[in-house]
């Protein structure tokens, strides 16, 4: 697909999450659409053009709105990895996953006051690789 | 059977107790607590945890959610939190609805916070003096969870078999290597065989397997709940007589887990 019909579809598809998170109808799988097409548009484009830097933080924004937690740190990682990568871009990229796990502390209040979000993300990472028990290291 | 016993146990000696059963896939312990027949209406710890699943400033009141249970002759206090309404179907269904939208793997963290959330939640509230957390046998993420990040203190039951006791030892080991939270203490390991008749071997493989069980748990002797053929049932709940060789395991193996509760 080209980057034309690529921007005309992720605008639209922008356009209705936006709309539908404004009448509180459940958007989260147009949000997954968004980040499916911005993702599409920053394997168009690298890293170092602008419309490259806006679509991978479409892609993880959207990924973190539509709920998928996992996909959006597994965008963020894999863009952070990128050659070539701006700094500032590096640091709106971890901007973004620091927000989100700012947000998660404020709702899990009685969490929060023990335990950190990182000290949670650290342990489902390793569930993720090594499984149950650290039995699949 | 063994976590019941351990909260009536502390409650009677006037400690405040909650009991969580984690057990999500075998969830039984409010049978026994003799709350079997309770209203399907009534919550538990698979529905709370829907409710809270993202997270949420106005978390739902534990009443709707716990059982007090009574404690006869007690100074103390026992609430139970079940795993939910079981056997009924609704519990099945919000089982699997929690499975699709908690995920422990979740690299936010957020399911991890959620369980994080409901132990801290219980600990500042309710305040109780022991959280007893009954979780899955086996090798499960949830299991895992409950054992390695919400404990103290680990009670490893194990039949006398090989089987048993090579899966068992294969847990503690992983259980003794895997890293803490920040302000949480190194893990205590307690295991526990049960259903013994008989005299165990001191020699042979399965003799060494304990020996190295017990170097894991920092106790020279391994505690030992025997079979009894003379258990009966008592409404939803089995007893063994006061005179059983089981009630005396039972007791000092009490003595030995919550020393600090006499």
């Amino acid at each position: 697909m080209d980057t034309d019909t690529l921007n005309t579809l992720v605008t639209g598809a922008i356009w209705r999450a936006e709309e539908l998170e404004s009448r509180s109808i459940p958007s989260t799988s147009a949000w997954a659409e968004v980040s499916s097409l911005e993702e599409d548009l920053a394997k168009a484009h690298p890293v170092t053009e602008g419309q490259g830097r806006i679509a991978r933080r479409g892609a993880v924004r959207a990924a973190l709105k539509s709920g998928n937690y996992t996909r959006a740190y597994a965008l963020a990682d894999g863009y952070l990895a990128e050659a070539n990568v701006p700094e500032s871009f590096k640091i709106e990229l971890r901007t973004i996953l620091e927000e989100y796990t700012q947000a998660m502390a404020s709702r899990f209040q009685y969490a929060s006051k023990h335990y950190s979000v990182r000290e949670a993300q650290g342990w489902a990472r390793r569930l993720s690789e090594n499984g149950a028990f650290n039995l699949a290291a | 059977m063994l976590l019941a016993n351990a909260a009536r146990y502390l409650a009677k000696l006037g400690k405040g107790v909650v009991a969580l059963d984690f057990d999500f896939e075998a969830p039984g312990l409010h049978y026994k607590f003799g709350a079997g027949e309770y209203h399907i209406a009534l919550g538990g710890a698979v529905p709370y945890l829907l409710a809270t699943a993202e997270g949420t400033a106005f978390p739902p009141p534990f009443d709707d959610h716990m059982i007090s249970v009574p404690v006869p002759e007690g100074r103390g206090w026992l609430r139970l939190l079940p795993a939910g309404p079981a056997p009924h179907q609704t519990y099945w269904a919000a089982l699997k609805e929690l499975g699709d939208r908690l995920r422990l793997t979740d690299l936010s963290g957020r399911g991890f916070m959620a369980l994080l959330d409901l132990q801290a939640r219980i600990e500042d509230e309710l305040k109780p003096d022991y959280l007893l957390i009954d979780a899955r046998t086996g090798v499960t993420e949830l299991g895992g969870l409950a054992t390695s990040v919400l404990a103290d203190t680990v009670v490893c039951m194990l039949a006398p078999n090989q089987e048993s006791l090579d899966g068992t030892l294969t847990v503690v080991e992983a259980l003794k290597s895997t890293p803490r939270l920040a302000n949480q203490r190194p893990i205590r390991v307690v295991p526990i065989l049960s259903r013994t008749a008989g005299k165990l071997s001191s020699e042979g493989r399965f003799a060494a397997g304990i020996m190295k069980l017990l170097s894991f748990g920092g106790r020279p002797d391994l505690f030992v709940l025997p079979h009894d053929d003379d258990i009966g049932t008592f409404g939803d709940e089995e007893k063994a007589s006061d005179s059983s060789p089981l009630y005396e395991a039972y007791i000092e193996l009490f003595h030995g887990l919550f020393p600090a509760a006499e």
